[in-house]
């Protein structure tokens, strides 16, 4: 580091540093003294080697110098030795990942290439370890990304020793090189998979081929009848036999016969009564029900690809009676950051940002707030009780029992019929979640029996128990 | 009398098609087979309609709105819902009233909460709830282990590391009020999660801390 400060000032003529000031009092000091004086200034080489070049200024110094340059840029060299760079990617994923990613900025800036941003790897150390003192002490270039990164401190990781910062910078240097060969490799691999899915054109073909196929079989078909009649009109035939060969084949002979229309009639009633029976059987069944929603929200990016816990939004499923639709404000726990969706871009959020009165310009809150009307789904009539709590949290039901593959809808529907039917199928087959329940036991001990204990054997059947 | 056939048939026909519009889908919730107990009478939070003439046609009230409306006028955007009044409190079973510590500067979060204590004791018990409710509450972002590793973490910024050297020593009180009014990018998650599970959670956090 000294050494390189003092490059500095023996490549470009005429900079300042502080040791000029000292120097003239510095010339009357013993030898003993200056030494002291030196320690106490902490800039011992830097004296030293000033002194040096009033004294000698002769090209080998130079050169000599040059070369302590290089060997001391070489003992800050990053390693690109595996060891080091696994060591440094699990002290990044530890305590820098929170702010930081090499390739993109976050909190703090993108890291890749820092190492050649910076002054000096010594200047890493020092911010690392406390970036307020490198602040503080009025340094030009700390100074400049503090204020580039809206003047947020970074956390001061004062027990990092030089190998452990060295180790990141390894991994930093690594992933920086890494990520520019993912970014190639994948262009090839997404061009192939192109290829993989039968395209529609070719099915529209293929039909096209077909028909094509069937109009000439038609023809030939004809063509060979009537080769066929005409060969045994040549022959000697009785008059039934001439009646029956030259008979013309009419489409109203074929559907008059009584066995074509009892066929047709037979169908299509068939086909009619299981419409009308199905039809009657769907009255007051919402099954199927899937209306488009205020916020083109998607299950199945957030409870699916993000894993987000359906009870992270839908509060009172463990506590009450409805799930509960979530309000907006824990929305905003991740919304906040994220203003552009994965399917919808950005005018989505926009409506959550229009319910909660929040400005994504300047992030702040306005006050003006408005609610967000969603449309019910699953709606039980009034004549039955149902209650979240009891099944998700004492009966340990998970939420796909009943509302399917919720993490794979990108707009939910009603998955299962809500009939009482229904209902009651399932509290004779499930078992009671007696485990670790000290309700159940009493219940347990009178059941006092070899099959597992249903819910419809505590009850689960009866009609006071959910109409009332 | 084939002829009949085809009537009936045909009759039948219209009737399956009449009665294939009964079926939900889509924006269609389906017929309703007593509309007057699919549409509460009693303000229904989550499914508020408020368009005056809806069900005008299965009006049993005999007053001049639709069956199926359900609103309260008296409230802003005539909501069903409302907020807690202003200057209440709410207070849970064991009587606990809600913490205050809303305006706290954010260097200052140690010291403040340096006094507070978890009301509940360190069983195993109270850790495994912890457990399942940072399972519920934390895990997407903070990872199932505390290593900021969640899946949301790919997204969002500034998801600490619980496991990182700079959280070890806080205390369970300094959890509490970061879960209650968030903390640097972490939102407030005072309305989600009730003090008492606040408190497990900072307990599970402690015990995470300390496993190998």
């Amino acid at each position: 580091m000294f050494v390189v400060r003092i490059g500095f000032v023996h490549f470009i003529p005429g900079a300042t540093w502080e040791g000029q000031q000292t120097k003239n009092k510095f010339e009357k000091m013993t030898w003993a003294r200056r030494f002291v004086h030196l320690r106490i200034k902490g800039g011992i080489l830097n004296h030293m080697m000033k002194r040096l070049m009033s004294c000698f200024t002769n090209r080998i110094t130079s050169a000599l110098l040059f070369l302590l340059i290089i060997l001391n840029a070489q003992a800050q060299e990053i390693s690109t030795d595996p060891a080091a760079i696994s060591a440094g990617e699990a002290l990044f994923k530890a305590d820098c990942k929170t702010c930081h990613r090499v390739k993109e900025k976050l909190i703090g800036p993108a890291l890749k290439d820092v190492e050649k941003r910076v002054p000096s790897v010594e200047w890493i150390k020092n911010w690392v370890r406390n970036s307020a003192k490198v602040i503080a002490s009025g340094d030009e270039y700390a100074n400049k990304i503090y204020n580039e990164n809206a003047k947020s401190q970074m956390t001061a990781f004062t027990g990092y020793t030089d190998a452990q910062i060295m180790n990141v910078l390894a991994y930093i240097k690594a992933e920086g090189a890494k990520a520019d060969v993912v970014a190639t490799a994948a262009t090839p691999a997404g061009q192939g998979g192109g290829g993989e899915g039968v395209p529609s054109g070719y099915v529209n073909a293929i039909l096209v081929g077909m028909v094509v196929i069937l109009i000439i079989l038609v023809v030939i078909l004809v063509l060979i009848v009537n080769a066929l009649r005409r060969f045994l009109d040549q022959k000697q035939m009785s008059e039934e036999d001439r009646e029956v060969v030259n008979s013309p084949i009419s489409f109203g002979s074929v559907t008059s016969s009584p066995g074509f229309i009892f066929l047709v009639v037979f169908i299509v009633g068939m086909i009619a009564f299981k419409g009308v029976i199905d039809g009657l059987y769907s009255i007051g069944v919402q099954k199927g029900y899937q209306p488009k929603q205020p916020i083109a929200f998607s299950h199945k990016i957030h409870a699916g690809q993000y894993e987000i816990e359906c009870k992270y939004c839908h509060t009172g499923v463990m506590k009450g009676k409805q799930a509960n639709i979530p309000s907006p404000n824990i929305c905003m726990n991740c919304h906040t950051q994220i203003k552009s969706g994965t399917i919808t871009g950005e005018g989505e959020i926009a409506k959550i940002y229009a319910a909660v009165g929040f400005d994504p310009m300047t992030s702040t809150y306005t006050g003006v707030t408005k609610p967000i009307e969603w449309v019910r789904i699953h709606n039980l009539p009034d004549l039955a009780y149902f209650n979240h709590s009891q099944h998700v949290n004492v009966g340990g039901i998970a939420c796909e029992t009943c509302h399917g593959p919720i993490k794979e809808m990108d707009v939910v529907k009603q998955y299962s019929l809500l009939t009482m039917g229904w209902c009651i199928d399932c509290h004779r087959k499930t078992d009671v979640n007696t485990k670790g329940n000290a309700y159940y036991d009493k219940l347990l001990e009178l059941h006092n029996s070899k099959k597992p204990m249903k819910v419809e054997d505590i009850g689960g059947l009866e009609c006071s128990k959910c109409h009332y | 009398m084939s002829m009949m056939s085809i009537r009936n048939s045909i009759a039948i026909l219209s009737a399956a098609v009449l009665m294939a519009g009964c079926k939900a889908g889509g924006d269609n919730p389906g017929r309703e087979y007593a509309p007057n107990m699919y549409h509460s009478v009693a303000y229904e939070p989550l499914s508020q309609i408020t368009d005056t003439d809806a069900g005008r046609w299965a009006n049993s009230l005999n007053n001049d709105r639709g069956e199926y409306y359900n609103s309260n006028g008296y409230n802003p955007y005539k909501m069903n819902m409302r907020e807690p009044a202003p200057h209440t409190v709410k207070r849970n079973a064991y009587g606990w009233l809600p913490y205050h510590g809303k305006n706290v500067p954010k260097d200052s979060v140690p010291i403040v909460t340096a006094g507070l204590r978890s009301p509940l004791d360190s069983t195993a018990e109270v850790v495994a709830e912890g457990k399942f409710l940072f399972e519920s509450y934390c895990k997407h972002c903070h990872g199932a282990k505390g290593e900021a590793d969640g899946k949301v973490s790919e997204k969002v910024a500034g998801v600490a590391n619980l496991r990182g050297s700079s959280y070890q020593n806080i205390t369970e009180g300094h959890i509490f009020h970061v879960i209650t009014y968030g903390a640097g990018l972490m939102g407030a998650h005072g309305s989600q999660v009730s003090p008492e599970d606040r408190w497990k959670i900072a307990k599970y956090v402690k015990a995470l801390q300390k496993q190998k």
